[in-house]
C-alpha cells in the first residue's frame, strides 16, 4: 500500500502522515515514511527529535548542492538517508535527480 | 537599504504560519498611512487577496505582456510596448486602502501557461522604479523559493513562525538561508501567539529577537474561515495592532524620507 498526503501548507499533512505511519505500524506493518517535502520536518512529528530531523534535511541538502552522491537503489537511499523512529517505522528524507524551476 | 526611501519587505515562513495574512494586513496598514504600496505575490496559490480584502482572480499577467527574449537572457522578456510601471498599472489590482496587487497568476490553470506570466512578474520586480512603490511580498510556505532567487527584491525579510517545533524549525533554516544568501536584514515575527510565553521560547529557540508578536485572534481565525480580511473584520483588534507595531518596527529600520507620513 502506498499514500500520498497532499494539502495547503499548515493544513495538518505532516502530522496526519505520521499518524498514519505509526499506526499502521503498530498494527505490524512494516512502514517507511518518506519526506518528499523541501522543508521536511516528518521527524519531528514521527518523534526521531530535533537532532535527527535536521541530519537528515542536511544529508539531503548535501545531495542538491551536488556535495553528496544519490543513492542507486530504494534499499540504500532507505539505508543511507533514513532514521529509525518510534513504532519501527523507518523515515527517509528524499529527493529527486534535478531540481526543477523554483516554486 | 537602497536609500530610495521606499520599504522592500518580503515574509516568509512554514506554510500556514500565518504570512499572508499578516503580509496583506501589513500592506493595507502601510497603505492607510499614505503609502504607496505595491504588494506582490509569487505563490502559485496565492492566499494573499483574502487578506488584502479582494476577490480571488486566476488571471494571469496575459501572453501579451511579453515577448521572446535575446538568446543568453530570459526566455521571456516584456514586450517592447510594455514596462514595468505601465504594467502594474494596468495588471496591478486596485485593493482597499489604495493598495496595488500582482501576481502572476493561479495553478489552478495550466502550468505551462503560467510560465511567460511568470518571467514578466520577475522582470517587473527587479526592475520596477524604487523610488516609486513600497513593495510587500508575500511567498510560498517553505524554504525552498524563498532563497532562490524570488525575495532578492527584498531588503528586510519578516520571518514568520507560530510558537511550534515544526513552525520554528523551518524559521531557523529561513533565518540561515538569508545569512548564505543576499544578506538581507531579518525580523522574527512570532504569529498565533497565547502567552507572553511563548515569544520567550521562540526568542531563545531562534537566537534572534521577536520584533512583534501577533496573538491568536478568535475574530481573525473566524474571518479566515469565511474568508475575509482580518482588517475588515476586526479592524481595532489585537491582530491588528500587532501588525502594526510590526510596520513601525520595519519602517525605523529606513532612513527617515520613509517615515514620512501622509
Amino acid at each position: 500500500m502506498k499514500i500520498a498526503v497532499v494539502g495547503k501548507g499548515g493544513a495538518g499533512k505532516t502530522t496526519a502522515s505520521a499518524v498514519l505511519a505509526r499506526t499502521l505500524a503498530r498494527r505490524g506493518e512494516p512502514v517507511v515514511a518518506l519526506d518528499c517535502d523541501t522543508n521536511p520536518n516528518l521527524g519531528l512529528s514521527l518523534g526521531v527529535g530535533d537532532t535527527e530531523t535536521e541530519r537528515l534535511a542536511t544529508l539531503r541538502e548535501q545531495i542538491d548542492d551536488g556535495d553528496g552522491e544519490h543513492a542507486p537503489t530504494w534499499e540504500d537511499i532507505l539505508d543511507r538517508y533514513g532514521a529509525d523512529g518510534p513504532d519501527g517505522v523507518r523515515l527517509s528524507v528524499i529527493t529527486r535527480i534535478e531540481n526543477p524551476e523554483p516554486g | 537599504m537602497s536609500g530610495a526611501g521606499r520599504v522592500r519587505v518580503a515574509f516568509v515562513g512554514k506554510g500556514g504560519a500565518g504570512k499572508s495574512t499578516i503580509a496583506g494586513t501589513f500592506a493595507r496598514l502601510l497603505g492607510r498611512a499614505g503609502r504607496p504600496v505595491l504588494a506582490i505575490d509569487s505563490d502559485p496559490l496565492p492566499g494573499l487577496p483574502y487578506s488584502l480584502g479582494v476577490a480571488v482572480d486566476d488571471r494571469p499577467i496575459p501572453d501579451d505582456a511579453v515577448t521572446e527574449g535575446p538568446p543568453g537572457g530570459p526566455r521571456w522578456v516584456l514586450a517592447p510596448h510594455m514596462d514595468p510601471d505601465t504594467l502594474v498599472e494596468r495588471h496591478g489590482r486596485v485593493c482597499p486602502d489604495g493598495v496595488r496587487y500582482l501576481q502572476f497568476g493561479n495553478l489552478r490553470g495550466h502550468v505551462a501557461a503560467l510560465q511567460k506570466a511568470q518571467h514578466a512578474w520577475s522582470q517587473v520586480v527587479s526592475e520596477l522604479d524604487p523610488h516609486r512603490w513600497d513593495v510587500v511580498g508575500d511567498l510560498p510556505g517553505g524554504t525552498r523559493q524563498p532563497f532562490f532567487g524570488w525575495a532578492k527584491y527584498a531588503e528586510v525579510v519578516c520571518v514568520v513562525a507560530e510558537p511550534t517545533a515544526k513552525s520554528m524549525l523551518t524559521a531557523r533554516r529561513l533565518l540561515n538561508l538569508s545569512k548564505s544568501r543576499w544578506e538581507p536584514q531579518t525580523a522574527v515575527v512570532a504569529s498565533k501567539v497565547r502567552s507572553p510565553g511563548d515569544v520567550e521560547r521562540m526568542a531563545s529557540r531562534l537566537g534572534a529577537e521577536v520584533v512583534a508578536a501577533v496573538p491568536h485572534s478568535d475574530p481573525v481565525l473566524a474571518a479566515d474561515r469565511r474568508g475575509a480580511a482580518p482588517l475588515d473584520a476586526d479592524p481595532e483588534g489585537d491582530f491588528a495592532e500587532a501588525v502594526g507595531v510590526l510596520v513601525e518596527r520595519v519602517l525605523s529600520l529606513y532612513p527617515a524620507p520613509a517615515k514620512e507620513p501622509a
